[in-house]
């Protein structure tokens, strides 16, 4: 896992719970804590982080995972705006993840093991989105669909359709647009 | 992103809180140091990776490129490459055309998903815009990229319709040239935003700066070729393109072989302009001949709508061919001759004067005779020369005739170099008389005769005109010069001492053996070599010499008398017997032609041998007369008061042995 996703946690847990939360999950982990946003570091140390914030908070990991990318979405657009600034919608935004947001994070991050969304619109017009990943952070994947739904404005539900969570060989989510 | 300060024990005095605000300071601005590091190294990673991206993309264009001469291929690889690597729909190619006025798509074209596509695929593979319409013509018009970020927006791109039904939100075009000129421009679109303008723009531009390159080296190629088929000066194709088009021409004649012709054409003159003004107003002449000669074709494929086709071609220094294919009829080639004797008969400014180049044009025609190309060359290059041989401006068309004459003329030719090889010539010898009182010997002339091998003895006229047509005089009368002069060497080397005067040799000199630049030497050399005396040797020649250079004759005819040697004008009266010609030129003797003994008894000729003789008298010319062949006109010349002659009546021409044993009798007597 890239140290970008330990900073953007940071960040994030900081905003919403103080600096001090921060220090008491890395303490509670055991982990020494210094990231440096190109290092990388064993994805257990995140699943770690996140274990003991679900433990903390009382909430799930799937939930802390979703508020997560959901936080991250912002910090994201201020870090590179670029990404961002050529869409006018999240759908444009979501569908440009395989051929423009992974791109240029490969070209930041050498050896950066991005999934690989498959896309296609549904009979009721939904958008389903299939992900398939050893890491299983589909609830990352949720929580950074609603951040992109906020960045631009737009209500999206999100349906799980199938999980490898639940033992299903993929994880596949509807996205329907309101109003 | 600002972190929440953390929160201070509740028994934290005002120095902890001082303390901690210290640190929190401390923290923050490590913090930045490590973002802004970070930055730092994003971009420059970023740039690294996009640049050896950009680099593996362009050395796979450039391995490409330098492999290939098809600019096509290289286009077809080149835009699927880029669209790949930019993760682009759609690349299309379009030429420009009309020199800039136009860009013609050339269905050369990369579709990423061609099902989805089908739509615009169809549309953009082929079409032609105006410069300054739709995308391609804009970039035409403007000379540099353009882009579309949202076709939606765009009304005035053509395509625009079937863009959208593809999903296509965005397109780039740029220009591809060679040098100052736009060659190609190069189009993609793309279902997604292009977002990095700077680095698109970087890589298509060095894409197609190789691809440009393919183009160059055609041009090169092309350039290297025309140059090796066409004549640099008047850009007219040359012997090699015309070879290679004459064969491609009989190869797809009709099984009749009828329907081409070639001319050759010669440039009457040409070496006179070249030697007198130069080469540049000859290199100008032929130029100004070659604009005519285009123009006079042009104005012969437009006079009849079945003119067939013309290759003009320079194939020498003041040659021409042009190759007809396709004739309508059996005179065409007469036509176009007589067009292109018309052209030059207004003449050409050459420095300050005006001078006129006539053609002697030679044709031949294709037929069931003809096994190859080749021989109508030959063919026409020969009645080319027969007509050259008419006087400037003719034209002569091959015929079989002509053709068993030059056939035997070239036997005999090819004959004549192995007489000189195999020394087949020998000398006679006819003896030359005082005519008056004892008829004493006086000398000889020299005369030659073929033994040829089969056909036994020949006289000189049936090979001597041969001889002077193909050069081959020039050797035959060294050996003449230099036989006559050992031979006369052995007979005074025979004749006791004090017994008289010894008789002379008189040679013929023929005009271009005479006109040779070491003729003189030449002589020189022979008189040296054989140890005659030089007042015994004659050479004579005709007016001939004259005529082609007054100026050199004089020369050489002066230095050779300096050294003795003595001169005959031979054939006196027959040729323009100029008075001036005797005036200037250093002859000793005059020699009556025998036309004129042989017709004596005739008054106009007695007067006109009369007329001779005082002139010779009054010039202080010695007189010999040709021809006597018998008792009455050798009377009939005495007493005019001829001083020689020679001739059947006197002595038949004999062979050495026989025509020196004369000398003995005369002493025996």
């Amino acid at each position: 896992m890239k140290g970008v996703i330990f900073n953007l946690l940071e960040d994030a847990v900081s905003a919403e719970h103080g600096a001090e939360a921060w220090a008491d999950l890395l303490d509670l982990a055991a982990l020494d804590g210094s990231y440096f946003s190109l290092g990388s570091y064993p994805d257990a140390e995140l699943l770690a982080i996140v274990d003991h914030a679900s433990i903390m908070l009382a909430a799930p990991p799937a939930q802390i995972l979703r508020w997560f990318g959901q936080r991250a979405i912002p910090l994201l657009a201020e870090r590179f705006p670029p990404l961002f600034g050529h869409h006018k919608s999240a759908r444009s935004f979501i569908l440009s993840v395989n051929d423009m947001i992974h791109p240029e994070v490969r070209k930041l991050y050498a050896g950066a093991a991005c999934p690989r969304f498959h896309f296609h619109d549904t009979d009721d017009g939904r958008l389903a989105m299939a992900y398939q990943s050893r890491r299983q952070l589909c609830h990352l994947a949720h929580g950074f669909i609603d951040g992109a739904a906020a960045h631009y404005g737009e209500a999206i539900t999100v349906d799980h359709l199938a999980c490898t969570h639940h033992g299903d060989p993929v994880c596949r989510l509807a996205l329907g647009w309101h109003g | 992103m600002k972190h929440e300060a953390f929160p201070l024990p509740l028994d934290a005095t005002p120095a902890d809180a001082q303390t901690v605000e210290k640190l929190r300071r401390l923290l923050e601005q490590e913090r930045r140091a490590r973002r802004d590091a970070e930055a730092i190294a994003e971009r420059g990673l970023r740039e690294l990776y996009e640049s050896q991206v950009r680099l593996a993309l362009l050395q796979r264009i450039t391995d490409f490129a330098n492999q290939s001469n098809d600019f096509g291929a290289v286009l077809d690889m080149a835009l699927k490459e880029i669209c790949v690597h930019m993760g682009w729909d759609f690349a299309n190619a379009i030429r420009v055309a009309e020199g800039g006025r136009e860009a013609v798509a050339c269905n050369t074209w990369y579709a990423a998903d061609p099902k989805r596509l089908f739509p615009f695929v169809e549309v953009s593979r082929e079409f032609t815009v105006p410069r300054g319409e739709g995308l391609p013509g804009r970039v035409l018009r403007d000379d540099h990229p353009h882009w579309i970020d949202d076709i939606a927006d765009e009304a005035w791109f053509h395509r625009r319709r079937e863009a959208l039904q593809a999903k296509l939100l965005s397109a780039c075009a740029f220009p591809i040239s060679v040098g100052e000129e736009m060659v190609a421009i190069i189009e993609f679109f793309s279902s997604k935003p292009m977002v990095d303008k700077d680095n698109i723009l970087l890589t298509i531009t060095q894409a197609g700066t190789q691809v440009g390159r393919v183009i160059e080296r055609e041009r090169a190629r092309a350039a290297l070729l025309h140059d090796a088929l066409h004549d640099a000066m008047t850009g007219l194709p040359n012997r090699v393109l015309l070879d290679e088009r004459c064969r491609a021409a009989f190869q797809h004649l009709p099984a009749d072989r009828t329907g081409l012709a070639i001319m050759v054409i010669d440039l009457d003159g040409f070496k006179a302009i070249n030697d007198k003004y130069g080469h540049h107003a000859g290199d100008a002449l032929l130029v100004d001949v070659t604009g005519r000669f285009e123009a006079a074709i042009v104005a012969f494929q437009q006079s009849s709508g079945r003119a067939g086709h013309a290759t003009l071609a320079r194939v020498g220094g003041d040659e021409f061919v042009v190759l007809l294919d396709g004739l309508p009829d059996p005179e065409a080639a007469e036509r176009l001759a007589a067009l292109l004797h018309d052209v030059l008969r207004a003449p050409t400014q050459v420095d300050n004067d005006l001078v006129n180049a006539g053609a002697s044009i030679g044709i031949a025609y294709s037929g069931p005779v003809y096994d190859d190309v080749e021989q109508i060359r030959r063919d026409a290059d020969l009645a080319m020369y027969e007509a050259k041989g008419e006087g400037s401006g003719r034209t002569v068309t091959f015929t079989d005739a002509l053709g068993t004459e030059a056939r035997n003329r070239m036997a005999l030719e090819r004959e004549l170099r192995e007489a000189i090889r195999d020394k087949q010539f020998v000398l006679f010898y006819q003896p030359i008389f005082a005519l008056g009182g004892d008829r004493r010997l006086m000398g000889y002339e020299a005369l030659i005769r073929w033994q040829h091998p089969t056909r036994g003895l020949i006289d000189p006229g049936a090979f001597l005109p041969a001889a002077e047509e193909s050069g081959l005089i020039v050797f035959i009368g060294d050996w003449v010069l230099r036989q006559a002069c050992t031979a006369l060497a052995r007979l005074h080397a025979r004749m006791p001492k004090g017994s008289g005067e010894p008789p002379f040799i008189s040679i013929n000199i023929a005009p271009q053996q005479f006109l040779q630049p070491s003729f003189a030497q030449q002589i020189q050399r022979v008189l040296a070599e054989t140890g005659v005396p030089p007042d015994c040797v004659r050479l004579e020649v005709t007016e001939g010499v004259a005529i082609i250079d007054a100026d050199r004759t004089r020369q050489v005819l002066e230095e050779i008398r300096d050294w003795g040697v003595r001169t005959s004008l031979d054939d006196f009266g027959t040729g323009y017997s100029s008075l001036s010609y005797l005036q200037n030129l250093p002859f000793d003797t005059l020699k009556i032609d025998r036309s004129f003994v042989a017709s004596i008894d005739d008054p106009k000729s007695r007067n006109i041998v009369r007329a001779i003789l005082d002139l010779a008298g009054s010039l202080n010319l010695s007189v010999v007369a040709e021809g006597i062949e018998s008792q009455d006109q050798g009377r009939t010349l005495i007493e005019m008061g001829c001083e020689y002659g020679q001739g059947f009546h006197l002595g038949v021409p004999l062979d050495e042995k026989a025509a020196f044993a004369l000398v003995d009798e005369r002493r025996a007597a």
